[in-house]
């Protein structure tokens, strides 16, 4: 399996004399959690569309696992587990017809179709409702079997779209615990959403979409708090190529602490104030290593999130 | 399994799923039951000079029942998927979507057609049974073998029809009144032809080749949906 589970790349997508992304590009390594924030129409439930092969993009390319999800769907959507928008189920099928449904799609032994379809109910806290008819179930308790829909055959990879839509807030809760330990678990996930104590619960890294462009790809919680007596400093640096992490290591020295957001970014945090940073970024400069930008992280989600994306559908 | 027998056999079983729970399988019955009935009534009670046109009689009630099933159970097969967007949800499963839609159009178009064939089978017992042969009786306006052949084409192009008015409509409403209106033209053109007496087996194979181009273009149009 290749490193990069998810990848954008360059992929614009037009809807008539609209373009609904614009040279989107971004990627996701094996077991990360990566929440896509952007106000209505920015393109996020576009993105999720291309990769969960719904749909084409128009230039550019989108692979899961390597895959194209619409050329080679069926290798590529194997391990995918998505909920793309709110599909509706005809009302009087029941969860446990939907479940087992997509566990025979999926390629689930028939042996093992009733657990796995049961364990992913009670993921969700709905293995009690899976024989009611869709009809009877509240839009929240229909969600969540519509979630737990996603992770039958225990997917590597899960899209959701929006997955807290219209739960309760124990639910919604719930949920979030439920991400986080698959999470942790090792599974890759892209969760679009509105509330950004989504992401902050759930993801590591954020994504922000602004009118079908990327604005910004970081992590979500940066520990930019540089100490009461301002002994510590982080830094936000941009490379023009992919860095070995090796290279940048030994140009910034073992006093520095490096994270890597993506393979083009990564946060410094190191002891000292202004003589110390243009020292540090003098090494790096010295050392051959492209660096495009230097800057400051914000420490809060919503602040940056206003920042990047506007005003427009912060919550 | 291949792929896409994969994906025929699984969607051929939802789709049954799906006539099971919302009790639309009991519409299969009606050409086998109410056609046989309403054929064998119409043969006790009037004057049918003989067994080939009590049979001719009885296909045409038995193929007016199989059609309305035909373009239910078609227009409900494509387009209620795509009314509530529950093609959200099986697009994103490792299956192709043509096949998923082939298995699930199997189900309904070939169990309507064998649901016909029950009832034209029992038809035809029935007529012989109940009417009395006549030596003087007068030629059936249609050969009864023909006319039951034939009936399969026409069923084929109601279903093919309303399947292609489902895709380009998304909406099961009304792929079935694009499917009447077909059913109607087809009824018509019939009996112009009939009258004529131009009439002949050609009517049912192009019927025929009509309805599946129309399901080939549903299967193509599907396999292209983008939202």
């Amino acid at each position: 399996m290749p490193s990069e589970v998810l990848t954008v790349d360059g992929v614009w997508k037009r809807y008539g004399d609209h373009d609904a992304l614009r040279d989107v590009r971004f990627s996701l390594r094996s077991g990360e959690a990566v929440g896509y924030l952007g106000p209505n129409g920015a393109g996020k439930t576009t993105t999720l569309k291309l990769l969960a092969g719904l749909s084409r993009p128009t230039k550019g390319s989108v692979r899961v696992q390597g895959l194209d999800p619409v050329r080679d769907r069926v290798r590529a959507l194997r391990q995918l587990g998505a909920l793309v928008e709110t599909p509706g189920i005809p009302p009087y099928l029941t969860g446990a017809d939907l479940l087992e449904y997509v566990a025979r799609v999926k390629g689930v032994p028939a042996a093992q179709r009733g657990t796995a379809a049961r364990h992913a109910a009670e993921e969700m806290n709905v293995a009690e409702l899976l024989h009611r008819p869709f009809g009877s179930l509240s839009t929240g308790l229909a969600r969540r079997v519509l979630l737990s829909s996603a992770l039958v055959g225990d997917p590597e990879v899960l899209l959701l779209d929006e997955p807290t839509l219209g739960l309760d807030p124990a639910a919604r809760h719930d949920l979030r615990q439920v991400l986080r330990t698959l999470s942790r678990e090792g599974l890759t996930i892209l969760l679009s959403t509105h509330l950004l104590e989504d992401v902050q619960e759930v993801c590591g890294r954020v994504l922000f979409l602004r009118d079908g462009a990327l604005v910004g790809d970081e992590a979500v919680d940066l520990e930019v708090d540089p100490g009461a007596d301002g002994s510590s400093r982080v830094l936000r640096l941009r490379f023009g190529s992919d860095l070995p992490l090796d290279l940048l290591t030994r140009a910034a020295g073992p006093d520095v602490r490096i994270s890597r957001e993506t393979p083009r970014q990564v946060v410094v945090r190191f002891a000292g104030g202004d003589a110390e940073q243009a020292e540090l970024l003098g090494r790096i400069i010295r050392a051959g290593v492209p660096l495009l930008s230097a800057s400051a992280p914000e420490p809060d989600l919503a602040r940056r999130y206003l920042e990047r994306v506007g005003r427009e559908d912060a919550t | 399994m291949s792929g896409e027998f994969a994906a025929l056999a699984h969607n051929a079983r939802w789709e049954a799923t799906r006539l099971r729970r919302s009790k639309r399988i009991w519409l299969l019955l009606i050409p086998v039951v109410a056609g046989p009935v309403g054929s064998g009534i119409a043969d006790l009670y009037l004057q049918v000079p003989s067994a080939g046109t009590a049979e001719v009689l009885g296909l045409l009630i038995t193929a007016g029942l199989a059609s309305l099933v035909v373009l239910d159970l078609t227009a409900l097969a494509v387009g209620e998927d795509l009314a509530l967007r529950t093609h959200y949800l099986t697009f994103a499963l490792p299956q192709p979507r043509v096949a998923a839609l082939a298995g699930r159009l199997a189900v309904v178009v070939g169990g309507t057609l064998a649901a016909y064939g029950v009832g034209a089978v029992a038809v035809g017992g029935l007529a012989n049974a109940l009417v009395a042969p006549a030596s003087a009786a007068p030629t059936p306006i249609l050969v009864p073998l023909h006319l039951a052949v034939g009936i399969l084409g026409l069923l084929v192009f109601l279903g093919g029809v309303t399947a292609a008015a489902g895709i380009v409509t998304r909406s099961a409403s009304q792929a079935l009144v694009a499917g009447i209106l077909a059913g109607v033209v087809a009824a018509g053109v019939g009996s112009l032809f009939l009258i004529e007496g131009r009439l002949t087996t050609l009517f049912p194979w192009a019927l025929a080749a009509a309805g599946l181009v129309g399901f080939a273009g549903c299967l193509v149009q599907y396999g292209r949906i983008e939202s």
